[in-house]
């Protein structure tokens, strides 16, 4: 029976071959769009590593103050803003913050010329542990103790560490970033401060403190704040800073808001995307049942001599369905030859398993989408009534 | 005889209703995207307040340095801008500004996030701004850091809860107090060389106007007499460039400046592209675009060619009649791509109408902010072209297929397809 649908299909090739190439196009716009959706899905499911809810993000703007007395301006800046009462933890970092599409990145490598990791670069002052509530899952966090040692010392994730020494402890060990070394001091869970949607990237923490000269052009802080303070501390703080760095400019961001709209960034074209591809697919199931249709009132002869010769309504219907889909599949395999090529030749730069899923998802909507285009005109195959079909010839 | 062809076109359409829905919904969807598009891009880099005399503007808005094996790119300072733009000859007018910041501005316990601009005298000279109230600021008041400001119709309604009237009032940023001296429409945030919420003298601001390296945080906006003086004020810049010592920079011994003076289309790439070299990346844009933009159209294209065909196939014996009458191929032809440009140029009214609600719901989502999108002269004649295209793309083939049919088998109503 499908060997015969195959043989009619095949036999008509000129006839479908606009319907073949419409499935096909159909398929890939799908296919492309779902391996999308698939790897954000997949992104958005991975923890973040830290938490963000009460965590404000204070920008300092030193600027034409001569750089010499920024620190101790800065200093003085920090040791205020921690005696407010609203403040629960506050630490000095880098401005590639959580959510901001700042970003520091670098390779490092285990061994001196080895195999090189491309990281993130997070520099964290003590008390950061405390503002994102990073967690340790082996050796320890920045202290004290660090001031001491000659050679400075890094926090890997476990990403990094699983990538730099697989299926060992990093603890100890040296890692190399360019001509510098570095102490792996402690390990952390991951940490994806580029945000919900970014694609999993190991990172490594440096330690900062608010006597390192190595950049002073703007200064930025993450402070953790007691639960229900509002504008009014964001106020307090501007006041007290702008009171202390005269001159400077503050900018004070909660990192829920940045997360939103970070979201609504990285979304907004993600969901146009989806939007035009309903449209396409709307559209081609619009026309397949028009065609189908059409082809059913032509062929209402042969439908009815099939009739007159003993073919259940049933056999009809299920013929029409069956030759449609014999059409999708053509129309598939000429799709999923070119979306083989996707992981082939790596052009989204997503895993495999990511393209395999969308087109396990793409194939099943576009069958299930034909079988429903078909089912109406299939019905309507199913009652011509042989006596009046014929008499039509 | 094309009157005739048209009453034929309607009759068919109005004959079979689901086809001509089908038909419609896929081409002014279709037409619609790519309408919602262009307008954006239009409302970006065309002719639209601030810019409108675009094809006068030239914009300086980023500076590499360059060395083989490694680059920095920034917007140039305030001080290389002064000392290497401000002096052309051939410009009418320069004007020199911040690449745009935010602040925060306070109301009690609110918080009003606002976008700031710092800019010279010349920048209300240079652009065409919509003051509803008040003046610029002036030369004078620029070189005396008089400490006024122009702001827009939004910051005055959120921050003095009136949009008139408010000239001689202060707004506080950053611990400064500015007087209001001007009012203007608001400006969409697309426009990324003039949109800001406030805009105030330059020698206010805290950028270091004396700092000599030549990265910084500032941008040139420059007027050309005529559209024809741009490539001398180019020529012109590129000279004095080639003249400039090359700085160094944290110990790096770069070999080359490149800043280029470009078109507010070419200056807008290079923006979000960051690219330093002479070429913004425009060209390869443009076919990006044009290619998905064709790419987009093939879908709904290709599904109309198959409806067309089951139209066709269903006026078989029309066609026969026709075809035994002595009509020839050409004619028939040209009478189905009449009839299909005539559908799709119907379907493109209807996508423009579309577009243009579709606009107006982007404006009020505030998706970017103050954007004023609609439809105009351009997206119109955007609209009319797209739908001769996307007809002529879907009626050849159905239009070929017809005049292959033959008179006999058509006249029988049987089909040789």
């Amino acid at each position: 029976m499908i060997r015969h649908l195959f043989t009619l299909i095949w036999n008509r090739r000129r006839a479908n071959f606009l319907l073949v190439t419409e499935i096909f196009l159909a398929f890939v716009v799908l296919f492309v769009v779902g391996s999308l959706l698939v790897y954000n899905q997949q992104n958005y499911q991975n923890p973040l590593g830290f938490e963000y809810e009460q965590v404000w993000r204070v920008g300092l703007d030193p600027g034409t103050q001569p750089k010499a007395e920024r620190l101790s301006t800065l200093r003085q800046i920090i040791q205020r803003l921690r005696g407010l009462s609203g403040v629960q933890a506050l630490g000095l970092t880098y401005s590639n913050t959580p959510f901001t599409d700042n970003h520091n990145t670098g390779d490092v490598n285990a061994v001196k010329g080895g195999h090189k990791v491309e990281v993130n670069s997070y520099w964290m002052e003590d008390d950061i542990r405390d503002v994102l509530s990073l967690r340790v899952l082996a050796g320890r966090w920045f202290d004290k103790r660090d001031d001491a040692s000659n050679v400075p010392p890094v926090i890997l994730t476990q990403d990094a560490q699983e990538q730099l020494f697989p299926q060992q402890s990093a603890l100890g060990r040296i890692v190399y970033k360019g001509k510098k070394e570095f102490r792996v001091v402690g390990v952390v869970e991951n940490f994806r401060g580029d945000g919900d949607l970014s694609s999993p990237k190991p990172a490594i923490l440096r330690r900062l403190t608010a006597q390192d000269t190595s950049y002073v052009g703007f200064f930025t802080l993450l402070v953790r704040v007691r639960p229900g303070t509002g504008a009014e501390l964001e106020r307090q703080m501007t006041i007290e800073s702008l009171a202390i760095g005269k001159g400077w400019s503050v900018g004070i961001t909660p990192l829920p808001e940045q997360r939103a709209a970070q979201l609504k960034r990285v979304l907004t074209p993600i969901v146009a995307m989806v939007l035009s591809c309903v449209f396409l697919v709307v559209n081609v199931a619009l026309g397949l049942f028009g065609v189908l249709w059409q082809t059913i009132n032509q062929r209402r002869s042969e439908i009815g001599l099939r009739r007159a010769m003993g073919a259940s309504a049933g056999a009809i219907s299920g013929q029409v369905v069956g030759e449609i889909l014999v059409v999708t599949t053509f129309g598939l395999m000429l799709g999923l030859g070119v979306a083989a090529q996707f992981p082939l030749l790596g052009v989204l730069g997503v895993s495999v398993g990511v393209y395999l899923t969308a087109m396990v998802l793409a194939t099943g909507l576009i069958y299930a989408l034909t079988a429903i285009c078909a089912l109406y005109p299939s019905r309507l195959a199913a009652g011509i009534h042989p006596a009046v079909a014929l008499r039509e010839e | 005889m094309l009157l005739s062809y048209l009453k034929i076109a309607w009759k068919v359409l109005l004959r079979r209703k689901f086809f001509t829905f089908i038909s419609l919904f896929g081409i002014s969807f279709t037409l619609m995207i790519l309408l919602v598009l262009y307008a954006m891009f239009d409302f970006t880099v065309g002719p639209q307040t601030p810019e409108k005399r675009v094809d006068r503007l030239l914009f300086i808005n980023r500076l590499g340095l360059a060395m083989p094996g490694s680059d920095a790119t920034s917007n140039p300072s305030y001080s290389f801008l002064e000392r290497y733009v401000r002096p052309l000859r051939t410009p009418e007018k320069v004007s020199i500004s911040t690449a745009g910041g935010s602040t925060v501005a306070y109301l009690g316990n609110n918080r009003l996030d606002l976008d700031e601009r710092f800019t010279d005298a010349e920048f209300w000279q240079v652009l065409d701004f919509d003051f509803v109230e008040g003046r610029p600021y002036n030369e004078s008041e620029v070189r005396a850091a008089t400490r006024v400001a122009v702001i827009n119709e939004s910051t005055s309604r959120n921050y003095f809860g009136t949009a008139r009237g408010v000239l001689g009032r202060f707004v506080e940023i950053d611990g400064v107090r500015y007087r209001v001296v001007g009012l203007v429409r608001d400006v969409p945030a697309t426009r990324r060389f003039s949109y800001a919420d406030v805009w105030m003298p330059i020698t206010t601001s805290a950028e270091d106007i004396r700092n000599p390296d030549y990265l910084g945080s500032c941008i040139a906006i420059l007027l050309a007499r005529r559209p024809a003086d741009i490539p001398a004020i180019q020529r012109e810049f590129a000279q004095v460039v080639a003249g400039a010592p090359v700085p160094k920079l944290g110990g790096m011994a770069f070999k080359e400046v490149r800043v280029y003076a470009e078109s507010l289309l070419t200056a807008t790439v290079r923006d979000e592209s960051n690219e330093h070299g002479a070429d913004a990346g425009v060209g390869r844009l443009v076919g990006i675009v044009v290619g998905l933009a064709l790419l987009f159209m093939l879908l709904p294209a290709l599904n109309l060619v198959n409806i067309n065909v089951s139209r066709i196939l269903d006026r078989s014996s029309e066609i026969g009649v026709r075809k035994a009458f002595g009509a020839t191929s050409g004619t028939l032809i040209g009478q189905f791509l009449i009839e299909n440009l005539f559908l799709t140029l119907l379907g493109g009214l209807l996508g423009l109408a579309m577009a243009a609600g579709m606009l107006h719901l982007l404006n009020g989502s505030g998706l970017i902010a103050h954007t004023q999108f609609g439809i105009n002269g351009r997206v119109f004649l955007g609209a009319l072209v797209a739908s001769v295209v996307f007809g002529v793309l879907s009626g050849v083939y159905p239009a070929y297929k017809m005049s292959k049919l033959h008179a006999v088998q058509a006249l029988k109503g049987g089909t040789n397809v």
